[in-house]
């Protein structure tokens, strides 16, 4: 009889906790356009936002520790105006000793890091993706310029 | 006289572009004003049809650019409303038949002899929409509430932004389906205005009478009974400078919500 219940309940339970789960059409086309025209305007592609992801995270855990992989980076429209909105479940802020301690570990690591590039220099590899992220480079130069990026004035007025 | 001229357009096609054109110029024209539609969709010319004019155009924008007649030979004048004209496109010709600079001086010389000067805009975000835009000064711009037709809008509007000569645009908010929206199956009027921050200048509900007065080569704006015809009125008036409230699209078309809102009218009437 108790079994009945329980599984009566679960189904209700379960029944109500999809109705809400289920986001309805209208507002699945409001959110996936939002996204998409924060793209549009900005030019920033989701592998720029993704890079811009990592060095942020990069550059904050040197302060904080945080759920890395539940920040949260987005666009977010007010009006006329957008806004680039972060946020970072932070689990502890660290102490001074640590946030030296990191600081010497970025050094370190910078200054490997340039001794590796300047032994690898000559190798065609790099020389091509050099060059690959140069076209990159040039080719973002002249969408920028078409894109809408400059917050709307009040010219509909 | 100096003439408003507005371009129509909507970066998507099939929203509703030409048919907004065709019923806005003749809601003004039926509101007294002198209006000339230029449609500069070349090659893919459809205005006159929508107008029941495609057996009277003799020469076209391209001949007129090309001095193979003068402005005023080349207008088409509508069978109802002597108010109403028509400067047709070329259909043999591409984009490049005509540019910014000839649309231009097309309008100027239109501003002399007439109120409004309607620019039909052809699809696309190209040649064709850099020389519909070209003599403008002001703009409205067509979408519907759908994913791609609001992408595309917004996108226009971004370029009307960085136009010099685009003192102002609008948003004009076609095919809406009030049953949808009430299902939250579609994107409300509320929401496409807040994503686009644009002004609202009119709300077009899907009418099936559309198609009907398109195959008669009729605007709906003549139909004193439609819907959408009635929400096309309200714009020109919008347009004139009429301060007009949006239409309530949810209205009851019951039999019952009918005989009320008739006994309502007639005591309004009486007061």
């Amino acid at each position: 009889m108790k079994d009945i219940f329980q599984d009566l309940f679960n189904k209700v339970f379960g029944f109500f906790r999809q109705a809400e789960k289920e986001e309805n059409a209208k507002d699945t086309a409001v959110n996936r356009l939002r996204v998409v025209l924060m793209q549009d305007r900005t030019n920033l592609t989701p592998e720029l936002l993704e890079k811009m992801r990592g060095e942020l995270i990069e550059l904050l855990s040197k302060y904080v520790e945080m759920d890395k992989d539940a920040l949260e980076l987005n666009f977010e429209q007010e009006g006329n105006q957008m806004a680039l909105m972060l946020s970072i479940p932070v689990l502890r802020a660290k102490d001074e000793d640590e946030i030296e301690e990191a600081e010497n570990n970025i050094d370190d690591a910078e200054s490997e890091d340039d001794e590796e590039i300047i032994e690898e220099d000559s190798t065609e590899t790099d020389a091509e993706e050099n060059s690959l992220s140069e076209e990159v480079a040039e080719n973002d130069e002249p969408k920028e310029e078409e894109s809408n990026t400059k917050p709307k004035e009040n010219k509909s007025k | 006289m100096s003439g408003r001229v507005i371009v129509i357009t909507s970066g998507k096609g099939g929203v509703g572009k030409t048919t907004t054109n065709a019923n806005i110029g003749t809601a003004l024209a039926r509101a007294g004003k002198k209006v000339v539609m230029i449609d500069t969709d070349l090659g893919l010319r459809n205005l006159d049809l929508l107008l029941g004019l495609e057996n009277r155009i003799v020469y076209t924008i391209v001949d007129v650019v090309e001095s193979r007649c003068k402005l005023k030979q080349a207008l088409v004048k509508d069978k109802k409303n002597p108010n109403l004209c028509l400067l047709a496109a070329a259909q043999t010709r591409d984009k490049t038949a005509v540019t910014e600079e000839q649309l231009k001086n097309i309008c100027e010389e239109l501003q002399k002899d007439f109120d409004f000067i309607l620019v039909d805009c052809p699809a696309g975000i190209e040649q064709g929409f850099q020389n519909a835009v070209a003599g403008a000064s002001e703009a409205i711009v067509v979408t519907t509430p759908e994913m791609s037709a609001v992408r595309d809008a917004d996108r226009i509007i971004g370029l009307l932004e960085a136009k010099e000569e685009i003192k102002s645009y609008k948003l004009l908010l076609n095919r809406v389906r009030p049953n949808l929206i009430k299902s939250n199956d579609m994107m409300s009027v509320e929401d496409v205005v807040e994503i686009l921050s644009a002004d609202l200048i009119g709300i077009i509900p899907e009418d099936t009478g559309i198609i009907t007065s398109t195959n008669k080569g009729d605007p709906i704006v003549n139909d004193e009974n439609s819907l959408a015809g009635k929400a096309y009125n309200n714009v020109a008036r919008r347009i004139i400078g009429e301060d007009v409230p949006f239409l309530n699209l949810e209205e009851d078309n019951g039999v019952i919500a009918k005989v009320k809102r008739f006994f309502s009218g007639l005591i309004g009437k009486e007061k």
